[in-house]
């Protein structure tokens, strides 16, 4: 027994070994994956970020010159982050609102349920710049199919996106038109909560505004956390919708981070780009988004419902 | 494991250095040399060019038209410009071929055109589009090839219809907003003038008509080497009398959208526009439902017009010089002869090749683009579109901030002093 143990350990430690080393190998495409697409970008653009650099000649070093300019001469930059938070504010709970509401809908049982759930997904797969193009001749306030029937029922038109005051709410409602990927993920959410609850709230008399609040909320409230900080990253990163429905206008009114991010690195009409700028407008969008992560994380557990509990 | 690292990094040197080769032609200065053109213009206009192309003879010379598609012509610009794999030859702006060549991107063909041979020289085209594709030291990143003129697009009938009297050279701006005021809210339209020109980001530069027609200063001294901008009493004077037109509800204002403006026009429901004279080959084509006419710019006393134009660019990396200038020759004196026609897009900058424009314009009936563009480049009074310079986008966004405001009325004509004195600070601040 004694010459098999270390026998038998250096057998172990062998095949340890070369478990450790397939691991790596297995491993191996994701860190150099992540290496190249995300560390190294990530540290490279935060060097570009502190220089002046058009993408065709060398990069010249300029300190802190470019967040100088962001925070304090660009006309552009707080207009931008106000229109971002703006629709952060608008579209988030909206999207979480409809999207539980339509989850809960299609979570009954009812004939043509299927076909529901299909037609509320449907939006999700299909071309995100066709559809968003469609909606922009809906809207589009002189010969647009919204305004032919808001007349057509003597309701009050609008300019839609080409209103000041209506351009970021039009893009948040083309944005919703594609609720059907935050519902089904709460369809799932919806689905594991475990039936003997509802059964039990049942026998004890609860009404549905009860069963809805004590029950389901808080089952789904780890995933609606998941949601809260999906659906705030994707806003703060909306670019489609501003790009092809107002290119930002009118004025600043929806010319949001990502849009102005691109403007300045990759602008239009063979203008020399501001690589550098840009970049630095992208720090500030990626600590934005850090922080705001941060924040929902840490008072995550003030509503979040967790069965981890100690014994 | 030291050979596959070795191995992987001599891959990678050799995909990068095929891939930052630069343009794609080979050959070397004797032999066999492939030209690549990339344009902007429509599927139906390449292809034109396409055939007009193969008329060019060389042995040593072929010529390949990039198959692109015309939308996003500027992405499509930037990624080429920063992987170094710009074609040898490229549609390019005015302002392209300043900001270009002022980083040493573009070959300078000026020596080459100032002593051209035969009929190929500087003096054949028009003088302003030399002069404006000139950079502050003397060169030039490119020719110019196409001239674009600008003017009022209006609708006959619905004048008639409004018994107000067609725009014509020598009209002025009181008269167009008045036109603009009847035509509002008829028809189908909502507003008697849509002027993207006078409300987007270049709308500064345009209000320059204004005041150089009435005697006084345009907005800027220059839009290639600016050293100053102003907003003199009759400028000031003009941005009055537009805010005025659009608070009335008989001009678009500022965030209008623009992009299907023709679409509109042609389907009756803007009676009046601001345009280029592009859209005439469109019109050609499309047949819209409503008779039109082309109208020089309003004036104060004098005529004024909107200078622009485009050209063709090379890169420094063009593999051989002498062949590229051979085909950008063959393209400026041979190939508008057999696309105009078909599509009369826009005049040549070279003049001889002027005359298959016109007639092309005239043998559809389109008199008034003809008087009109004819009018605009004889024009003594030109300004500038925007400015071509390296910075011109922060001058778009103060524009959005400051000047577009005061057209919607929510600050004061007042605060143009303000705006004005941003841009002469971004001037100096750029040395």
């Amino acid at each position: 027994m004694n010459r098999d143990g270390p026998r038998g350990g250096r057998g172990l430690s062998r095949n340890a070994g070369s478990d450790v080393k397939a691991a790596y190998l297995f491993i191996a495409p994701a860190i150099i994956g992540f290496t190249v697409f995300v560390v190294y970008p990530l540290i490279r653009s935060f060097y570009l970020a502190l220089t002046k650099y058009n993408g065709l000649t060398d990069p010249v070093f300029v300190g802190l010159a470019n967040f100088r300019r962001l925070f304090t001469v660009d006309p552009a930059f707080w207009p931008s982050l106000r229109a971002t938070g703006y629709l952060v504010v608008l579209y988030v709970p909206l999207s979480l609102a409809i999207g539980l509401a339509l989850a809960m809908f299609c979570n009954q049982r009812f004939a043509g349920v299927r076909i529901v759930r299909t037609l509320a997904y449907l939006p999700v797969v299909l071309p995100a710049v066709a559809t968003i193009t469609l909606w922009k001749f809906i809207l589009n306030p002189q010969v647009g199919l919204l305004n032919t029937i808001l007349e057509k029922l003597h309701l009050p038109t609008s300019n839609w996106l080409q209103s000041p005051a209506m351009s970021m709410p039009s893009i948040v409602i083309v944005m919703l038109w594609g609720v059907g990927g935050t519902m089904i993920i709460f369809l799932a959410a919806l689905q594991a909560v475990p039936t003997e609850l509802y059964e039990a709230a049942r026998v004890d008399g609860a009404g549905p505004s009860s069963v809805f609040f004590r029950i389901t909320l808080p089952m789904i409230s780890p995933i609606m956390l998941l949601q809260v900080i999906l659906q705030t990253t994707a806003a703060l990163q909306t670019f489609n919708q501003p790009k092809i429905l107002t290119n930002g206008g009118p004025g600043f009114s929806t010319s949001v981070l990502m849009l102005s991010i691109y403007n300045n690195g990759f602008s239009n009409l063979g203008r020399v780009p501001q690589l550098g700028y840009a970049s630095a407008q992208v720090w500030v969008l990626f600590i934005l988004i850090i922080a705001v992560i941060a924040l929902t994380a840490k008072f995550s557990s003030l509503w979040t419902y967790s069965d981890n509990t100690p014994d | 494991m030291k050979r596959i690292i070795g191995t992987t990094l001599a891959c990678a040197g050799l995909l990068t250095a095929t891939a930052c080769g630069g343009s794609d032609s080979g050959g070397d200065a004797d032999g066999p040399v492939t030209v690549t053109v990339m344009t902007w213009e429509s599927p139906e206009t390449n292809a034109a060019i396409k055939k007009a192309l193969e008329g060019f003879k060389d042995d040593k010379i072929t010529v390949q038209l990039i198959d692109t598609p015309s939308g996003g012509y500027g992405d499509k610009l930037a990624s080429l410009t920063q992987a170094k794999k710009l074609p040898d030859l490229f549609w390019c702006g005015n302002d392209t071929e300043q900001q270009y060549t002022s980083q040493g991107l573009l070959v300078d063909w000026s020596k080459r055109i100032a002593d051209g041979d035969g009929d190929f020289k500087a003096d054949k085209f028009v003088a302003s589009a030399m002069e404006n594709w000139k950079t502050a030291d003397g060169q030039m990143g490119g020719l110019p090839s196409l001239m674009n003129t600008y003017g009022v697009w209006y609708n006959v009938d619905a004048f008639k219809a409004a018994g107000i009297p067609e725009p014509k050279a020598g009209w002025t701006w009181d008269d167009m907003y008045a036109a603009a005021g009847k035509l509002a809210n008829k028809g189908g339209a909502k507003y008697g003038l849509v002027a993207d020109q006078l409300t987007s980001a270049d709308a500064p530069f345009t209000m320059s008509l204004y005041s150089v027609s009435a005697g006084g200063a345009p907005f800027t001294d220059n839009v290639n080497h600016p050293t100053k901008a102003e907003a003199d009493d009759k400028y000031t004077e003009g941005v009055t009398k537009l805010a005025e037109a659009i608070k009335s509800g008989a001009v678009a204002p500022p965030g209008y959208d623009a992009s299907n403006v023709p679409a509109l026009f042609s389907g009756g429901k803007v009676p009046m526009m601001f345009g280029g004279q592009w859209l005439a080959a469109g019109f050609q084509t499309d047949k819209p439902k409503i008779k039109y006419g082309f109208a020089p710019f309003p004036q104060v006393t004098t005529p004024t017009t909107l200078y622009d134009s485009v050209g063709i660019c090379t890169p420094q990396y063009t593999a051989n010089e002498d062949s590229t200038y051979k085909v950008l020759q063959y393209l400026n004196t041979k190939v508008w002869d057999a696309v105009l026609p078909a599509a009369p897009v826009a005049p040549p900058a070279y003049t001889p090749a002027q005359e298959s424009y016109f007639s092309a314009l005239t043998k559809s009936d389109q008199t008034t683009v003809v008087d009109t563009v004819k009018a605009d480049l004889a024009a003594e009074k030109t300004v500038g579109v925007r400015f071509t310079t390296q910075w011109s986008s922060q001058v778009g966004d103060l524009t959005t901030a400051m000047y577009q405001p005061i057209l919607s009325g929510k600050k004061p004509v007042s605060d143009l002093q303000a705006y004005v004195g941003k841009i002469n600070d971004l001037i100096k601040s750029q040395g």
